[in-house]
């Protein structure tokens, strides 16, 4: 068993109040510029899609012309019309890998900072709402969609993060967070005409396991309307030794951290046959971004839902 | 069935040797590797980095100790998690009924 019951190495509060407020003001232009890219994509755009039926309008609505013709002239909705944009209400979870990966390889930081941009522009832009969760071996609801997030609840959020479990179970996360969609869904009934879109972004280094298990999940959160772009932490600097551990061996060599787009998967046969390939060839999520400077994020983050929001319309519509 | 499969847990390891006769030609980085792979696995993959046609057997040290069990063993036998990053040190293995003490 490797578990290290009472060692448990939260952020403290008065650290995690002074880290929230630290990374609220050094990423305050930066959220004021996602900000603004966020509201150009996520509201609603002109409303160019006809919708049915009236009894004047704009196109005929073929799908009521036989039953009108049946019906001797009474079904007269046959008429389409340029409907009203209709409103557009999120909910956003936002994911934070709590693994020790995220600390060994220095990415604690930057996640953390990544965090705080996402959920600072969200609330400014009050388009729904948030909830942030922690996942390691399991996962961890830090904040619930309906409680509205503040600078407090920012404080709170890092309060739950130690970056100590010793498994990243992403599965176990995109299954869990389908779970809190749903429930979320059911809650928040929204008054007609208002249009639901439910967005997790995940923020992790992106090592994960069981990559055939997360596919299907992530086929299964398609099916259910639930988009997912992972936000990959490609931390460059090298990683903290923490305190009193001591060098693995005599030869250890001090090296560069070897970043994701470089990392090899290896897969070794019975025989000995050797399969090597780069790890992000066959990374599970279709929507990914890759952030080594938090300065990168509000434009990335942008593009990639620029282009599911692309994919979305041009599908649907 | 999905309950049936095993779990596939990888870590990253960063090989390394103080023999420049067996020195990668160049440096993989971190390699992300299955931790249910033992010596035998681990030997091929150095001799398929050196692109050696004829493989040479290989020992690996990790943290100082002589790996003789899978991976994943060594790592819940020495209380490690394969969240971190694994120095992983290689030699050639020596043939036991050669061995000679020098002194
Ligand atoms: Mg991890």
């Amino acid at each position: 068993l490797t578990h290290l019951d009472g060692e448990t190495t939260q952020i403290s509060p008065e650290n995690a109040r002074a880290l929230w407020l630290h990374h609220e003001s050094s990423t305050h232009s930066l959220s004021q510029q996602l900000t603004e890219s966020l509201r150009l994509i996520l509201a609603p755009t002109l409303a160019t899609k006809l919708r049915g039926d009236f009894r004047t309008g704009k196109r005929l609505n073929l799908k009521r012309i036989i039953p009108y013709i049946a019906s001797e002239y009474k079904r007269d909705k046959i008429w389409l019309r340029r409907s009203m944009p209709s409103k557009r209400n999120y909910q956003v979870l936002i994911a934070l890998d709590d693994s020790r990966s995220m600390r060994e390889s220095g990415a604690e930081s930057l996640a953390l900072k990544t965090l705080t941009l996402v959920t600072r522009s969200l609330s400014m832009l009050e388009v729904g709402e948030v909830s942030v969760v922690g996942f390691g071996e399991d996962v961890n609801v830090a904040h619930e969609f309906d409680k509205p997030f503040t600078s407090e609840s920012g404080v709170r959020v890092f309060e739950q993060f130690g970056f100590q479990a010793s498994k990243t179970n992403v599965r176990g996360l995109v299954e869990r967070s389908l779970e809190l969609f749903k429930e979320a869904r059911l809650r928040g009934a929204t008054s007609a005409g208002e249009d639901l879109w439910q967005l997790m972004l995940v923020v992790s280094d992106g090592i994960c396991d069981s990559h055939a298990e997360i596919q299907r999940l992530v086929r299964r959160a398609q099916e259910e309307r639930v988009m997912i772009v992972f936000i990959i932490i490609d931390s460059t600097t090298p990683p903290q030794q923490p305190e009193g551990t001591r060098p693995a061996s005599a030869s250890a060599v001090k090296h560069e951290k070897t970043s994701i787009l470089d990392l090899q998967s290896v897969e070794i046969s019975p025989e000995g046959k050797v399969v090597r390939w780069k790890y992000m060839e066959r990374f599970p999520f279709r929507y990914y971004l890759v952030v080594r400077d938090v300065r990168e994020l509000p434009g990335v983050l942008a593009g990639a839902l620029r282009q599911w929001f692309g994919e979305v319309a041009g599908s649907s519509g | 069935m999905a309950l049936a499969l095993p779990d596939d847990v990888k870590v990253q390891i960063r090989l390394s040797t103080r023999h420049s006769d067996i020195a990668l030609p160049e440096d993989p980085g971190a390699l992300l590797v299955p931790t249910s792979l033992r010596r035998i696995a681990l030997s091929s993959l150095v001799n398929n980095l050196l692109h050696n046609e004829k493989p040479i057997p290989f020992e690996f040290l990790v943290n100082g100790q002589f790996l003789r069990t899978s991976i994943e063993d060594f790592l819940t036998q020495n209380g490690i998690s394969a969240e971190a990053t694994l120095n992983v040190e290689y030699t050639r293995a020596l043939i036991p009924p050669v061995h000679t003490t020098s002194f």
